[in-house]
């Protein structure tokens, strides 16, 4: 297992994929330091934070921009197998499927989780040294508010895994996962145009994907925060043992 | 007597009504170069497959290195493949797709790679990106990348499509080295019958999943060479009246049957001298097929 992870890490680092993540995610943070000004995307969450929070704070806030940035390493740790058809090699003459899933899946999982954190921390620093303690916090609430996000990550992580090992095509990854917040949304937004479904609508509102990651960094209650841990957890483990089923039951082409 | 590194037993791989592999039974030992030829569907790929876990068998079962089931498993790290079409990154170079499976497989001499790609021909090659290689190139990285870790079996499935006749030569050459100096044990698949014959010592004929012969090289010499079969009561009396016509190769199959394999021998001056010296003779033909037509033959009895 630890071999193949090390070969993994190696292939990483020879691909456009690992560049071009990197280079996104310095980009956006020079940009947000340099103008002092934090940006992402949402699809529900609100930009208005509370003057007191700190640009760096408000900015995990708003790095919803990594969901779409976490798509790359899941393409190419796991898609990129079945589109090159590498994964008989491996198969066939060193690790056993259930291995080889275990193995994916945890390397995958940790990868995506350390990225977001290395990045998160780098603009922290370029934050903190460029523009100082007026627009940085201290670093153990920006650890905390971190941290706290960090199992969102690592829950829509698990769905990635799920439909790149269901799917097994990388085309169909990516327009799964950029499209399903999307389409999320605009049912949701559709909802509440509804009078007699407008409460549901408000409910998946408040549980759409950026606005959950925005409410883990910038605040929230402990109820809210313990019902989407609990809800990742459950999504997480249901991906997992999903993504192991259709991987380990269907025949390898 | 020689350790069989592979034995199958009833193996059978089925897709709903279609039987790909249908009770397949063989052997391989230490040392053979084991040739599966069939027509395109006939079942090889299948076989190798489900030897290399890349597929699971419907019923039956085998055995490697003496081990089954999940103690099979353990011992594929001693066998190299190639199955099917080369698959390998294209966004790396040739040396760095090898380089990535040695780290998969905890290979720590990386001097291997440029060994293998020394032995396939691709050292000039080895930092250009996969996906610029020409398809004779691919299989060639197949090949290197079977031979990673020195494994006991090589598993190769159609190695030479898609070579050309110096490449399929060099090849050739290149599994009888692996064979001979290093003791590697490979089964290839081809449906090109000359070339497989050409490098292997034992034979596996399959058709429409099913095991139609395994036959070493000696057998199929002598079902398929040129040579006259004399069918007689009392094969004693023949051999001595063949020896009288300075005859000396020539081979008793059984109690009835005669082969003479000499050249320049005419059948009716040998049946001439056989009924002059009171040998009965019940029949005198001139046999003997080319590989394609024994294959036509064999796949002819069965159906």
């Amino acid at each position: 297992m630890i071999n193949m992870m090390r070969a993994e890490l190696y292939r990483l680092t020879k691909g456009f994929g690992f560049w071009f993540f990197w280079t996104a995610s310095l980009g956006t943070s020079l940009i947000s330091v340099l103008f002092k000004e934090p940006g992402g995307v949402s699809f529900g969450a609100s930009f208005d934070y509370p003057p007191s929070l700190k640009m760096d704070i408000v900015q995990l806030g708003m790095n919803f921009t990594y969901y779409f940035l976490l798509i790359i390493p899941v393409y190419n740790l796991i898609s990129a197998e079945f589109n090159e058809h590498t994964i008989k090699n491996t198969i066939s003459s060193s690790i056993s499927k259930n291995v080889y899933y275990l193995t994916k899946f945890i390397f995958t999982m940790l990868y995506s989780v350390v990225s977001y954190t290395l990045a998160c921390y780098i603009f922290y620093l370029l934050n903190r040294v460029i523009n100082g303690s007026k627009y940085s916090s201290p670093a153990g609430e920006f650890t905390k508010a971190l941290f706290r996000q960090l199992p969102v990550i690592a829950g829509f992580v698990a769905v990635f895994i799920l439909v790149a090992f269901f799917f097994r095509k990388g085309a169909v990854l990516n327009s799964v996962t950029i499209i399903t917040p999307i389409v999320y949304t605009t049912v949701s937004l559709l909802l509440f145009g509804i009078k007699s479904t407008k409460n549901t609508a408000e409910h998946l509102l408040k549980y759409e994907i950026s606005t959950v990651m925005s409410k883990m960094a910038v605040g929230c209650t402990d109820s809210y925060r313990m019902t989407c841990y609990t809800g990742i957890a459950v999504v997480a483990a249901a991906s997992a043992v999903l993504g192991y089923l259709a991987f380990t039951r269907r025949e390898l082409d | 007597m020689r350790e069989t590194v592979l034995k199958t037993k009833g193996l059978t791989k089925s897709y709903g009504k279609f039987n790909a592999l249908e009770n397949a039974d063989m052997s391989v030992y230490r040392g053979d170069i084991y040739g599966l030829i069939g027509c395109n569907g006939a079942g090889k790929t299948t076989f190798m497959k489900i030897v290399t876990g890349l597929t699971s068998q419907t019923s039956g079962e085998f055995e490697v290195f003496g081990k089954k089931g999940l103690a099979a498993e353990k011992e594929r790290d001693r066998i190299g493949c190639l199955i099917e079409n080369p698959a390998f990154f294209g966004n790396l170079t040739g040396y760095q797709n090898l380089k990535y499976y040695c780290y998969q497989k905890g290979i720590t001499d990386l001097g291997q790679i440029d060994e293998a790609l020394k032995l396939v021909s691709l050292t000039d090659a080895k930092n250009k990106k996969f996906k610029k290689y020409s398809l004779g190139m691919k299989q060639r990285l197949g090949i290197a990348f079977a031979m990673l870790d020195a494994p006991d079996i090589m598993v190769l499935d159609e190695p030479i499509n898609g070579l050309d006749p110096i490449a399929i030569s060099e090849l050739r050459d290149t599994f009888r080295k692996l064979n001979q100096e290093r003791g590697i044990t490979i089964i290839i698949s081809s449906h090109i019958l000359s070339e497989l014959y050409a490098v292997a010592n034992r034979f596996l004929f399959i058709d429409h999943g099913r095991v139609l012969k395994e036959i070493t090289k000696e057998e199929l010499d002598l079902e398929c060479c040129r040579c006259i079969v004399i069918n007689t009561d009392d094969t004693k009396h023949c051999v001595t009246v063949i020896e009288q016509q300075g005859i000396s190769d020539y081979k008793v199959i059984d109690s009835t049957e005669v082969r003479v394999y000499q050249e320049n021998v005419k059948v009716s001056e040998l049946n001439k001298a056989l009924i002059m010296n009171d040998v009965t003779v019940n029949s005198i033909t001139e046999s003997g097929v080319s590989l394609e037509d024994y294959f036509k033959q064999l796949v002819g009895e069965v159906s």
